[in-house]
């Protein structure tokens, strides 16, 4: 009902970054409130689903068409993915293509074509949603989040970016500008296991990102993400660690679940169960570990 | 497709043709007005509707927050409803309530504002003072009726329907009998869930009044429903209503007997603040509030020869009606009608029971009963075969009903008995039966598996509902030899425009583009019954082409030699003012039902369908995505191939959600999913590729060369279907819906502990 307040919103569209900064910090030293929209695919939802509203609203700051958010570029090491960037234009980028496929991939599992045209990865990682397919996919990267404000610039690590159920260490008046991260070597395994409701419009059960770099059998870079399995996306340290310190061939099951079972705490919720969250977990682990060569 | 000018010098028939909808230009370009595309009349306010919260108890007080400005909002509570009565079967659902609260979202107080955010705010000034009671969500609990909630010990309505043996014993004793004297008896449960509708737009509507009474326009199936509801609960005469259809994008039967309530709830807010009132819901307040499939619990007990021969069935429907009557004893009737499938049984006692729970009232959805029962059916068939070692596919085939064969309720089926046609189409274009006995394919960890149901489904009101209905249709000559059919059937997307002017041309000879038909408004077409039961095309669209019919042989009788139809038409008019044919509907003859014994022609005939689906379940997820779904169905006459065959597979598909993701999750009364985002109907990407067959066993009472219907027929095998497929895959046995992953992996976590 509350969709009839949306008018009443103010709203600011900044030309620049510097500008949105400077915007963001004279509000938060009024202590007036402010909402960052990118694609607006979460904003749009909780206005929707809010009750009648109370006190004054947040000022509505569209970052959506900062140029600094909106680059792609890769230096021969470093990927580098502006936040502002849609998924839509990420599943098109050759650059994310080639060098990051299991993010070209998860783009196509996302919401419907709609979503993907306006959804962003600034978004997910703002809005830190445990369930967020684009944090889960990127999470794998092990990338680092760089963030400005008119106090400067910071990288946060993706494992401390976020401190617990949507909630993350970035401050309000920072904007989060873009991910980066070292690409794996240039075609290393991957893999993204979307377990939505149904195959589109669909919040994911679970989903798993995983990349490797395997040479002679042994895992010599690993990173796995999975989303809806815990308060925040799960980085699985101790699977990753398992499967760095055991070469492929000696890996069992049992000790694989057991590792998974360890780094994740699933929820009864609408969407799906404990258990089966839990065994679905293990199941994609496995299943991505056995494409590796793994008897499991 | 008909060359449309063509078809004019020449009028070649359109019965048979896809021709193009009338519809369809104004949906695909967005220019048709549904409810809320409806510009705002002057003065208009925005409805809302104050709810329980509390799924039992009694209301103690309405409190309205002193401190909020109520100057400008219309408030309505029960004691501004003349006679606060929902008409329907039973007098036991109010308009507001007044004091017993029976389910969580029930309709307490009534707003209106102009300004749609300070309606939001109003909405948040409501308290209710609500002293909560113990309430009863569970069927079997209802029916133990240590906590009476409805009546004198919650049970609603009882069926019996018996056959052979069971004829002489009203007890169980007979067919226990008959049963225990057979060479192999199988046992089972099975179970269904709820469903929502979720047809394109949320239900709504606009009400007003004038010198001419009280008007409501809005999304809606029956409007003579609504004119009926309106003519109790404001004591008006017929011709003060004015209840008109608005273009509706589905209904399924979520908006037969709904709209009633919201347009009574919009004509009191009009009525008290002098202004029209629209009343919009959103979706989140549709699926809580209005009303949805019947869940359902099935006891059978069968026996049969070794061979496969079917001989007794003993077995015991319970649905859960919900909060109210509505239109459950219905429901319930239609499915112990179907409950003994389309197989030959010599001895049957089928007993049916609906019991009250406190939940929003559960009401009419596609099949309307019979898609609990025919799953509970097909899914026993299957265990019969399981335990003789046969297919399921066989025996069913073994054991269908033909021409001169008796149903359940002694009924002998005069012809157009086209089943064994649809299970020769489906099973040879699936290569069923050699596909089975291969057994699944597994690759990795993905496996494969068919299976198949069969099924019929009656056309048309149960009984004698048809007799006591009275369907009328009126088709009036216009100038330029143009006709216009006015009828109270409406089009819910579901093509009946399209299709009725087909008959109708056909009937009276002329070309399509001449036939238009009238916005179903209760002032201004006759009472055709309401828009349900697959009765639009079989028994309404009948009487379309005998009024097309009459009217044309009246101007054909008057026509001169060389003159054209139109010249005649016009010549007539003139001569001899409006010309418009009547007709009412007639059963036929034979048509011979015992409402007491519940026995004899339940439905002057059926249309038949069989099934089969290809899944691939995910052993690792559980996942099950549907490969193939191949169909045919006897539908008597194809009028409009195309949306015939589009009718059958959106059909399917909502019986794939159903069986597949589909459902509803409660707590305490409440709906904890009532959204689009996590009420999960399958999307195109779910939808398998359909390849489906038309049959045509004529129907000799059908109009356009016996069309029979066949609305509701696809709602009732996609479940079982799938449900044998995942069996035939996985060798998990589902038994009760759904088979989402979770349920699987709970299975499959069951048979691994079993092992």
């Amino acid at each position: 009902m509350s969709l009839a307040d949306l008018s009443r919103y103010e709203f600011a569209r900044p030309a620049s970054l510097d500008a949105a900064c400077r915007l963001l910090s004279d509000r938060e030293k009024k202590g007036a409130r402010t909402v960052l929209l990118a694609g607006g695919t979460d904003f749009m939802v909780q206005v929707s689903q809010g009750g009648a509203a109370e006190g004054p609203l947040p000022l509505v700051l569209d970052v959506s068409r900062i140029k600094e958010l909106a680059c792609v570029s890769f230096d021969g090491t470093t990927l580098r993915i502006g936040a502002g960037v849609s998924y839509l234009e990420l599943q098109r980028d050759p650059v994310v293509r080639e060098y990051a496929p299991l993010v070209a991939r998860m783009t196509q599992d996302i919401g419907g074509p709609t979503i993907q045209g306006r959804g962003t990865l600034g978004g997910n990682l703002a809005t830190a949603s445990p369930a967020a397919d684009g944090v889960a996919a990127i999470a794998a990267y092990d990338p680092v989040i760089e963030v400005k404000s008119s106090r400067g610039t910071r990288k946060i690590p993706i494992a401390v970016l976020q401190t617990g159920y949507k909630q993350t260490s970035r401050a309000a008046d920072e904007v989060i500008v873009a991910v980066e991260f070292r690409a794996p070597a240039h075609g290393s395994a991957w893999c993204w296991r979307k377990v939505g409701t149904r195959l589109a419009q669909a919040i994911s059960k679970v989903a798993f990102a995983g990349v490797a770099e395997v040479h002679d059998g042994r895992v010599t870079r690993v990173g796995f993400a999975m989303a809806s399995v815990a308060a925040t996306t799960a980085l699985l340290p101790n699977t990753r660690e398992l499967v760095r310190l055991t070469p492929l061939a000696q890996l069992t099951a049992a000790a694989v679940d057991a590792a998974v079972a360890s780094d994740v705490s699933p929820q009864d919720d609408v969407r799906s169960t404990r258990d089966y969250r839990m065994h679905t977990a293990k199941a994609v682990v496995r299943g991505f570990l056995r494409d590796l060569g793994a008897p499991v | 497709m008909v060359d449309a000018k063509k078809a004019r010098e020449t009028r070649e028939p359109v019965v048979g043709e896809n021709v193009v909808r009338v519809d369809g230009a104004a949906k695909v370009t967005g220019g048709a007005r549904y409810v809320d595309d409806i510009p705002p009349m002057p003065g208009e306010l925005h409805g809302a509707t104050v709810r329980s919260r509390v799924p039992r108890g009694i209301l103690r007080a309405i409190a309205f927050d002193p401190s909020f400005d109520w100057s400008d909002v219309t408030v309505v509570t029960a004691k501004d409803v003349p006679d606060n009565v929902v008409q329907l079967i039973v007098d036991d659902q109010p308009v507001l309530a007044a004091e017993r609260i029976n389910h969580m979202y029930e309709p307490v107080v009534l707003l209106a504002c102009s300004d749609k955010a300070k309606l939001a705010r109003a909405y948040a000034a409501v308290t209710l003072d609500i002293e909560p009671l113990p309430a009863v969500f569970d069927m079997e609990e209802s029916l133990a009726a240590e906590t009476v909630i409805w009546g004198e010990a919650n049970v609603q309505n009882r069926y019996l329907i018996t056959k052979g043996a069971a004829d002489t014993d009203e007890s169980e004793a007979a067919i226990d009998v008959a049963i225990a004297a057979c060479e192999v008896v199988v046992r089972g449960s099975y179970s269904t869930h709820h469903q929502e509708q979720l047809y394109i737009e949320p239900n709504g509507m606009i009400a007003w009044w004038d010198e001419a009474g009280a008007h409501a326009t809005g999304s809606l199936q029956c409007p003579f429903y609504v004119h009926k509801a309106f003519k109790r609960c404001f004591h008006l005469e017929p011709e003060q209503i004015h209840i008109t259809q608005a273009v509706t994008g589905g209904g399924f039967g979520g908006k037969e007997e709904y709209p009633s309530l919201i347009a009574l709830h919009a004509a009191l807010l009009a009525k008290k603040s002098g202004r029209p009132v629209r009343i919009i819901y959103d979706r989140v307040e549709d699926i809580e509030a209005t009303t949805k499939r019947h869940p359902s619990r099935s006891w059978i007990e069968s026996g049969c020869d070794r061979d496969g021969t079917l001989r007794a069935l003993k077995m015991r429907v319970m649905m859960d009606a919900g909060a109210y009557v509505t239109l459950s004893p219905v429901v319930l009737s239609r499915g112990v009608l179907h409950a003994g499938g389309c197989y030959r049984w010599a001895d049957v006692r089928i007993e049916g029971i609906g019991v009250a729970t406190n939940t929003p009232p559960n009401g009419a959805f596609r099949g309307f009963g019979a898609p609990q029962t025919i799953w509970a059916i097909e899914r026993h068939l299957d265990a019969v075969a399981r335990q003789l070692g046969l297919d399921a596919g066989e025996l069913k085939v073994r054991n269908m009903l033909v021409e001169g064969d008796t149903t359940s309720t002694s009924q002998t089926l005069r012809g157009s008995v086209g089943g064994t046609e649809c299970v020769e189409r489906a099973f040879e274009a699936s290569d069923y039966l050699a596909r089975r006995r291969a057994g699944p394919s597994v690759l990795g960890r993905k496996a494969r598996g068919l299976g198949c149901a069969v099924f019929m489904h009656g056309g048309g009101f149960t009984g004698s509902g048809e007799r006591m209905l009275k369907g009328k249709v009126a088709v009036d000559l216009l100038a330029g030899g143009r006709l216009e059919i006015r009828s109270g059937s409406t089009d819910i997307g579901q093509g009946t425009e399209t299709v009725f002017a087909q008959i109708a041309a056909d009937a009276a000879g002329i070309p399509f583009e001449h036939v238009s038909v009238a916005v179903p408004s209760t002032t201004h077409v006759p009472d055709s019954g309401p828009t349900v039961a697959s009765r639009t095309v079989m028994v309404v669209g009948a009487i379309v082409e005998r009024a097309a019919k009459e009217l044309a042989a009246r101007v054909e009788a008057s026509r001169r030699p060389g003159e054209t139809f139109a010249a005649a038409g016009d010549r007539l008019l003139a001569k001899e003012g409006p010309q418009s044919a009547l007709v009412q509907y007639e059963p036929p003859a034979w048509v011979n039902w015992d409402d007491k014994k519940y026995k004899g022609d339940a439905y002057p005939v059926y249309a038949w369908m069989c099934d089969v689906a290809e899944v691939e379940v995910d052993l690792d997820t559980f996942e099950v995505k549907v490969l193939n779904f191949w169909s045919a169905a006897d539908v008597g006459k194809a009028i409009h191939p195309l949306m015939c065959k589009g009718q059958l597979e959106g059909g399917s598909l909502q019986a794939i959600g159903w069986a597949l993701s589909e459902e509803v999750v409660w707590k305490a009364g409440a709906i904890v999913n009532p959204r689009m985002t996590n009420y999960i109907i399958p999307t195109a990407l779910d939808a398998p590729p359909f390849e489906t067959f038309l049959v045509e066993a004529p129907y000799e009472h059908g109009p356009s060369g016996g069309a029979k219907g066949i609305g509701e027929l696809p709602m009732d095998g996609g479940a079982p279907a799938v449900a044998a497929a995942v069996e035939h895959a996985t060798g998990l046995i589902i038994n009760h819906l759904p088979l989402t992953p979770e349920r699987l992996f709970a299975a499959w976590l069951n048979s691994e502990a079993a092992q």
